[in-house]
């Protein structure tokens, strides 16, 4: 079973990938499925991947802090429950899943200066996951390169693309 | 009449600026390499960002950029997106002069990055044709509008993109774009201009553009 968030990425039309375009999150419960974040600049992807009932999700943050009523999950601070709300819906328990992130990045220098976006968002997330109890099991966090991200849902196995090569997590 | 920068007569007036202001690129970057460049604009238009990132090839594709911000009376951001093989032609073309006769570039870190002299030649690129923009936009202010220092990245569109709108608290989905060719000799180079100004600015563009035209 794949869910795509209401208001949030519309079903790729690619069978089997379901990206989560920025401000959006994905799920799965699906093993032959892949959830996906492409260009990751200062945004950060967190995914949550239960290994008992093999089920994931993957959230596209864009910022630290705020409200609107744009996309579900674009800013960390009230995106990160509904990213749990969504991964409980398909069967996964935040209690025994693996967290991982991956972004962040500090690209354009004369930003980086002034704004920061990227070490925010990191920060964010991190507080968020600690207040909740719950440990980041692996991340690809921080720099200056931009990243796209590919959560394999029937491995938790998180591929990491950038410019200079693949990582997994 | 209110007239917004997606109208109809708004756009017309946008892409006469960018018309302008490629005509002004291209003497100037015909001044700085010795060669006769021709910059054209095409499908000047207000789009959604994501549009843009598909036309580049998708968020993951590859892409050389040249980052400007925008402040005095327009705050925001500029980006001009080429291809790398696209950036690396155009740099070989104006370090022509810079470089002894069958001296090489230096190389790059990794395949895909550019080296020192080939960013040095694209920033040169990217601060000519986005300023050229900002002055024919600074026209219709009583004040100039100011490019910061450029900066030269090859990276994945959609991670400069997201970098960008980030900023914007992508309040503002929309973005000036222009299509652009430059073609030199013979030879053409396809690119696209962006212009993201925050949500003020795109108002007091609108605005300023409406009162010149009432």
């Amino acid at each position: 079973m794949t869910l795509t968030i209401p208001g949030g990425a519309p079903a790729s039309t690619i069978p089997g990938l379901s990206v989560a375009g920025i401000g959006e999150m994905v799920s799965s419960a699906d093993p032959d499925h892949t959830l996906v974040c492409y260009g990751l600049g200062s945004c950060v992807a967190l995914s949550a991947w239960d290994p008992r009932v093999r089920a994931a999700a993957l959230a596209h943050f864009m910022l630290p802090s705020g409200s609107s009523s744009g996309p579900p999950v674009k800013f960390v601070d009230e995106g990160f429950e509904r990213l749990l709300d969504a991964f409980r819906v398909i069967g996964g328990s935040p209690g025994r899943a693996e967290f991982k992130a991956a972004g962040g990045a500090s690209m354009l220098a004369v930003m980086a200066s002034t704004l920061d976006i990227g070490r925010r968002n990191i920060q964010a997330v991190e507080t968020r996951l600690a207040g909740a109890g719950l440990r980041m099991t692996a991340s690809d966090l921080g720099g200056s390169a931009g990243r796209t991200v590919q959560l394999a849902v029937g491995t938790g196995r998180l591929l990491i693309k950038s410019v200079s090569g693949t990582k997994a997590l | 009449m209110t007239l917004t920068t997606g109208s109809p007569v708004g756009q017309t007036i946008l892409a006469t600026i960018f018309l302008n202001a490629m005509a002004r690129a291209g003497d100037a970057l015909a001044g700085m390499s010795g060669h006769d460049i021709v910059v054209r604009a095409a499908e000047v238009r207000m789009r959604r960002a994501n549009e843009v990132v598909d036309d580049c090839g998708g968020p993951d594709a590859v892409v050389a950029g040249v980052y400007v911000g925008i402040t005095g009376p327009l705050h925001g951001h500029a980006l001009m997106l080429l291809s790398p093989d696209g950036a690396r032609r155009f740099a070989a073309l104006l370090l022509e002069g810079v470089l002894e006769p069958g001296e090489a570039l230096p190389g790059p870190d990794g395949e895909l990055a550019l080296g020192p002299l080939e960013a040095s030649a694209l920033q040169e690129l990217g601060n000519v044709t986005i300023s050229a923009c900002l002055n024919e936009l600074g026209t219709y202010f009583e004040e100039p509008v100011h490019p910061t220092v450029p900066q030269a990245i090859v990276e994945l569109a959609g991670a400069i993109l997201d970098a960008v709108l980030a900023d914007l608290i992508a309040e503002v989905d929309q973005v000036l774009s222009a299509r652009t060719s430059f073609t030199i000799g013979g030879e053409s180079i396809d690119g696209t201009i962006l212009i993201l100004p925050d949500a003020p600015s795109l108002e007091r563009l609108a605005e300023a553009v409406a009162s010149q035209h009432r």
